[in-house]
């Protein structure tokens, strides 16, 4: 039961502090959910991530995938409500009063300043990201070939990801 | 026009967003909104997909669920807001749900193991493509690129938790876009 309060605390938590994109808060939701509580390992963490970068939706799912590794299918139910409901709560709130909010000069500024703190968050994603998932000559091939590929827009982003699991299995079989 | 007021029968707003939830997949998913909404269907005008888009990007949460609720609110009042996140969300969930019960069973063999470690790996390729994309697009001047950088190394290689992070860097950052004196 506590592990459910802590669950939820920490996904309402990590919420909390996404701005500016749910990659930006991967380094601290790596910290929490794998070093501090260890309802997951590393290796099961990126593959976490992966799948939510497979399946619809928002890449922060991944509360889910989490939620059920620590405590099943009510884990999976809390963590995901924990991350969602309260922040789109409080976005449906503000929305409806953002029109007369904008006008104030703070109201601007805190949105530019906002930009450059969350673009860092989100590079520091990535490099959270390529440190657990890029461990050899193959993962750091397959990572720089899906740069290269999806920096030229030569394929969709799904079959890319699709491609580099069809690449890695070959290559070590 | 008010908000309360529904601009949009919520029937096809369930519909729009459910399905603008389901082929957004990979980086830029707020584009995928623009399409629906602005370029498809003249349910907003541009003006107000970007106000709605700032907003989601300010407030604290998950940015493509915070867009569809502010979208949601604004198309169809709370109801909207309500349906317009149950829409982009629940199909996703039930597909990462089916898939993580069937990865924590062990169904993921060490064969599909390896597929694994090859797609986590390209991933990194989709998310370093992505932000390399928004930096481009979105970081102007000396003070912001010293301020991203910054907050990168802090989380990143130094390995500082995020809210310090946030704590040292916002300030500064705030400092360099404060308002003109005198308004």
């Amino acid at each position: 039961m506590t592990d459910l309060f802590h669950l939820a605390g920490t996904f309402l938590w990590l919420s909390l502090i996404a701005v500016g994109g749910g990659l930006g808060v991967l380094p601290e939701m790596q910290r929490q959910v794998v070093t501090r509580y260890g309802w997951v390992t590393t290796r099961e963490f990126v593959d976490g991530y992966t799948l939510a970068q497979l399946t619809p939706g928002p890449n922060m799912l991944v509360a889910i995938f989490v939620g059920y590794g620590a405590h099943g299918l009510v884990g999976a139910l809390v963590a995901g409500t924990a991350m969602f409901v309260p922040t789109s709560s409080l976005t449906g709130l503000i929305a409806r009063r953002w029109e007369r909010l904008r006008r104030r000069p703070w109201a601007l500024a805190t949105e530019r300043a906002l930009a450059p703190v969350g673009i860092g968050l989100m590079a520091a994603g990535v490099y959270t990201l390529a440190r657990s998932a890029v461990h050899d000559w193959v993962t750091a091939a397959l990572a720089a070939a899906a740069t290269v590929v999806l920096a030229a827009r030569w394929l969709p982003p799904v079959i890319v990801v699709l491609a580099g699991g069809v690449v890695g299995w070959l290559v070590r079989s | 026009m008010r908000r309360d007021m529904a601009r949009v029968p919520l029937r096809s707003l369930i519909r729009v967003f459910a399905w603008t939830g389901l082929i957004a997949l990979g980086g830029g998913r707020s584009a995928y909104f623009y399409d629906a909404v602005v370029v498809r269907r003249a349910w907003v005008t541009t003006g107000e997909f970007v106000q709605d888009l700032t907003l989601s990007q300010l407030l604290p949460g998950p940015n493509f669920a915070n867009l569809a609720v502010a979208l949601g609110c604004r198309l169809g009042g709370w109801r909207g807001g309500v349906w317009a996140l149950l829409a982009v969300l629940v199909p996703g969930a039930l597909a990462l749900l089916g898939l993580t019960v069937l990865y924590f069973r062990g169904a993921f063999a060490p064969g599909t193991t390896r597929l694994m470690h090859g797609m986590a790996a390209a991933v990194v390729g989709l998310v370093l493509v992505t932000t390399a994309q928004l930096v481009t697009a979105s970081l102007r001047g000396r003070a912001a690129v010293a301020v991203a950088a910054g907050t990168f190394m802090l989380v990143g290689p130094l390995g500082v938790s995020t809210p310090v992070a946030v704590c040292l860097a916002l300030p500064v950052s705030l400092w360099f876009n404060r308002p003109p004196r005198g308004r």
